[in-house]
């Protein structure tokens, strides 16, 4: 389809071979000459006062160099809007959550530092403390922040008008209500983070993140020194999954440490830590009211969402909005009107996930099942009758230019042979199809664009630089590719140099989607005005007109005359002895609409390009033991353009796992009084290689008319199809609609037994 | 606690450390002897991210002290490769894009040479059982599982495998 070199094809990724080999470095692997160990201590109560904090024992202790508490601070709140700053990094007045920061500890070793924390003494009054959300919204004890009445967060409310008057005309309304707990992300690498203060007073600072410039600008706030001086590092990544978005505390707190110690510090969390201490997703209760034609095509939609927010307001916006986004993208819905509401509960913080609104998206479309069975339309039809169309705007107002949905619902049907299935299977067997869509970004105002730097050696080789980071996904892989395709160079040419805000420009970071699409694109722009400068000299030394050159395998060469060519080694040095550069940059910043803002106006083109993807699952049930066995799994996603079908594919069959396998299975919290009960791999189920079905991957391109190359996103849109397939699944081989996910082995065995109850008392 | 001094054969070396009797061997291979591909990611013994090889067994480095290495063959990703030349594992995980982020990787290439210098040509279901140790949460495991069962005999119709691409996967075949 196209002639390009090295965009498109299955190229094993730069980074592969260090990781294969134990050299890659992670976070908690540096060791840095006088390095001290850093240590947290958090709150043993869920709410509570701080009276006193008296560190004098542990500072006492032989081997500790230093102790910080909420004093050593400047109290600042920080938060990731204007409106949403609430957190410190060391509470100075009371604690919120079992986990919350009060003092940090740097010391010769870990043994000291754990010994020092159990002697640091804090006086607390113990407050009273909610932990359901409904009860926080009613609750006459004191509020979690004093600011935020009623204990409510955030409250998105989107209205399109006409929704009263669509659901007068509705052949057929439902109202349904549907839950989830929170999950947590288990990445397989533990936070971490290293810093010190280099010889210019700069701040250095290591930690895995899902964008070094999120990282530098908190902490330049919080030392009050300029952002060229905060040097967030770049190394390799162990997983992020949206929970590596923000500051964490920790980050402020072992910079502290190593400002006032004069060395450099490392905080390595436990698994515990990890899961409490970072983010988690949120639990949702959504109720949604259905109105359709006798078609089944949608009218009007109301939904109603409650999300436990856990202690501090993190991406709080974003993530009461985007389970609402994901569903008006996949589907046109007529007219809706959504209420989110993020509440304040003592319990851990939650942010963006990557199977963020799990209840909200299968609740919808079980919904949605279950309309199709009132009409008598099988599930596929349904969802075709209202999936998203190309050319069409979303209920918000973004125009989706490029749209393969229904070719995914197609691909999939025909590939699991839904259609020979959807009735015919035996008892406890059942298949279930999801669509979902997600977005490439948000508008992030002057951090929404991305700006990359080439620089070509003497030698014919070139420096990409690039603010984008990897957090395990292959973003530094794609970067290369597109450089390599660009300037004409063999992959190995390229060095990269990224997510290092010392050298490396602003970036959006990737934890929306949006590191191919924006990041990406820059690189392929800086390439591109790279490759003209080289062609200008290369012409005069071909003596064609630049528009004539092509560039390929370290040749520039006559497109008509491929023989006529120059290596790009020898147009790099001519450039250099005529006084030329051979350096460039390029951006790019995505047209979004810069008045859209998630609380005050959630209207506007949201971002650029649109991903949609199907996933449909077959599974057998055990009705004895309630547990599911799943037989195959099918994921097609529109990607725009596959830029990597071999990355594409694993992002494809890490969703399945994540967002079907564990997300709609095993994966979720247990609490008592705002205590996680499984915060460790022990005691939450993950999803393990014998667990897996066969995965069937199935890409669809789109080709976006805005895409580097067209491409869009890779393997989001799959999570969250797979947690709606995998519950359609289930609920289709069980003959009962299931409303409270994920669907363990205790739930699926009381739904049968109600079931059959119920069909007894039927015959009674 | 009082440090003693031991011998321990790590990636064919001999090499002495002085531990704490209650120093793991992770602690060990990480804090003493600088070799950091070995993870610690769970500190339980569930995830197996710290696996290495004690005799050709994979064990897990985290709840094995360092004392009990002692007299014992330890092989850790590290000792992989000969030189910069990968072991056909290792060039079959990078060929098959069985690492993602990474972190798991050297855990799971302990437990699966470990499979396959025992049984060099498992099945499926055998390879699942033999790293069902290893948590990994980025790639569901396909790929991994396909690049175990392709290492040290590539076949030709895999498109990953140097033979060259057979498969067009956009056709969803």
């Amino acid at each position: 389809m196209s002639d390009y070199t090295i965009i498109g094809k299955r190229m094993p990724r730069i980074d592969s071979r260090a990781k294969v080999m134990g050299k890659a470095k992670f976070t908690a692997d540096l060791k840095l000459p006088g390095m001290l160990v850093g240590k947290i201590k958090r709150s043993p109560y869920a709410h509570a006062r701080i009276l006193s904090i008296n560190t004098s024992k542990a500072m006492a202790l032989p081997g500790v160099k230093c102790v910080v508490t909420g004093k050593d601070t400047e109290g600042v709140k920080w938060g990731v809007f204007g409106y949403t700053r609430d957190q410190q990094f060391i509470q100075t007045e009371k604690a919120r959550y079992i986990g919350d920061e009060v003092a940090g500890v740097a010391a010769i070793d870990e043994e000291t530092a754990t010994k020092a924390l159990d002697l640091i003494e804090v006086t607390y009054e113990e407050l009273p403390a909610v932990f359901d959300p409904m009860a926080a919204m009613a609750s006459a004890t004191e509020l979690i922040h004093e600011e935020f009445a009623n204990n409510i967060n955030v409250h998105v409310n989107i209205d399109t008008g006409n929704v009263d008057e669509n659901f007068e005309k509705a052949f057929y309304i439902r109202e349904d209500t549907f839950v989830a707990p929170e999950e947590s992300y288990f990445q397989a690498e533990p936070y971490a983070v290293v810093a010190r203060f280099d010889h210019e007073d700069c701040l250095e600072v290591w930690c895995p993140n899902g964008g070094p410039h999120m990282k530098s600008k908190p902490l330049s706030n919080a030392f009050k020194i300029p952002l060229h001086m905060v040097k967030i590092k770049k190394i390799a990544i162990g997983g992020a999954f949206g929970g590596r978005s923000e500051i964490c505390p920790a980050d402020y707190i072992c910079s502290l440490l190593a400002k006032k110690t004069k060395k450099p510090v490392k905080i390595e969390f436990t698994r515990e830590e990890n899961t409490i201490a970072t983010r988690q997703g949120h639990a949702m209760i959504t109720s949604h009211k259905t109105g359709v034609d006798k078609d089944g095509r949608v009218l009007a939609r109301e939904t109603t969402c409650y999300m436990d927010g856990g202690a501090y307001s993190s991406t709080g916006p974003i993530a009461t909005t985007v389970p609402f986004l994901s569903m008006e993208q996949a589907y046109r819905m007529g007219s809706v009107r959504y209420n989110g509401y993020r509440i304040y509960t003592n319990k851990p913080i939650r942010g963006m996930i990557r199977v963020h609104g799990r209840g909200f998206a299968c609740g919808l479309d079980t919904q949605l099942d279950m309309i199709a069975d009132h009409l008598g339309i099988d599930p596929v039809e349904i969802r075709l009758r209202n999936s998203r169309q190309p050319g069409e705007y979303t209920s918000t107002g973004s125009l989706v230019s490029s749209c393969a949905m229904d070719e995914t619902i197609h691909k999939a049907v025909e590939k699991s042979k839904f259609k020979e299935k959807w009735g015919k299977l035996p008892p406890f067997h059942g298949i279930g199809i999801g669509t979902n869509s997600v977005q490439t970004g948000f508008p992030m105002g002057i951090r929404g664009g991305s700006q990359s730097f080439i620089k070509f050696n003497e030698d014919g080789e070139a420096t990409v630089m690039s603010g984008v980071v990897d957090n395990g996904q292959g973003n530094d892989n794609m970067l290369v590719q597109i450089a390599a395709e660009e300037l004409g160079l063999l992959p190995e040419d390229i060095h990269l140099v990224s997510a290092d805000t010392e050298t490396t420009s602003s970036d959006p970071g990737s934890y929306s989607q949006v590191s191919t699409f924006v990041g990406g694109h820059a690189v392929l722009n800086a390439a591109r005005n790279c490759r003209k400068k080289l062609f200008d000299v290369a012409s005069k030394v071909l003596k064609v007109a630049p528009e004539k050159l092509a560039a390929k395998n370290r040749l520039i060469f006559v497109k008509d005359d491929p023989e006529k060519s120059v290596p790009i080694k020898k147009v790099v040095r001519i450039s250099l002895l005529n006084f030329t550069s051979v350096n460039a940059e390029g951006g790019y910043w995505p047209k979004v609409d810069m008045k859209r803002e998630w609380v005050s106006n959630p209207y506007g083109q949201m971002c650029e390009a649109f991903s949609f993807g199907t996933t449909i699952v077959e599974v057998k049930v055990d009705p004895d033991t309630g547990k599911v066995d799943v037989l195959e799994a099918t994921a097609v996603q529109d990607v725009g353009y596959a830029l990597n079908p071999l990355v594409l594919e694993g992002q494809f069959e890490g969703s399945i796992a994540m967002g079907g396998q564990g997300g709609m299975l095993t994966e979720y919290h247990e609490w008592k009084e705002g205590r996680c009960l499984n915060p460790t791999m022990l005691d939450y189920k993950l999803p393990l290689a014998c667990d897996m079905p066969k995965i069937n991957n199935i890409i669809v391109e789109s080709i976006d008319p805005k895409g580097p190359y067209g491409a869009k996103e890779a393997g989001m849109s799959i999570a969250m199809s797979a947690a709606q397939a995998y519950s359609a699944a289930v609920s289709n081989a069980i003959g009962v609609y299931m409303d409270s996910f994920p669907l363990t082995p205790d739930k699926i065995i009381a739904a049968i037994k109600e079931k059959n109850l119920k069909a007894k008392e039927g015959l009674e | 606690m009082e440090k003693i001094q031991i011998f321990l054969n790590i990636n064919d070396t001999p090499c002495e450390v002085m531990v704490s009797p209650n120093d793991t061997l992770l602690e060990v291979l990480r804090d003493e002897l600088d070799l950091t591909g070995s993870k610690e990611s769970c500190g339980e013994g569930v995830c197996g991210s710290c696996t290495v090889q004690m005799d050709g067994k994979p064990v897990r480095s985290c709840l094995t002290l360092a004392l009990e290495a002692q007299g014992t063959k330890i092989k850790t990703v590290e000792g992989l490769a000969n030189g910069d030349e990968l072991s056909d594992l290792q060039q079959s995980f990078v060929d098959h894009g069985a690492v993602q982020c990474g972190f798991c990787t050297p855990g799971m290439l302990m437990s699966a040479d470990a499979l396959l210098k025992t049984n060099p040509n498992p099945d499926e279901k055998t390879i699942r059982t033999a790293i069902a140790g290893n948590i990994c949460r980025c790639t569901g495991y396909a790929k991994i599982v396909e690049a175990v069962g392709h290492a040290g005999h590539p076949q030709d119709h895999c498109p990953d495998c140097k033979t060259g691409c057979k498969t067009d996967h956009k056709k969803g075949e």
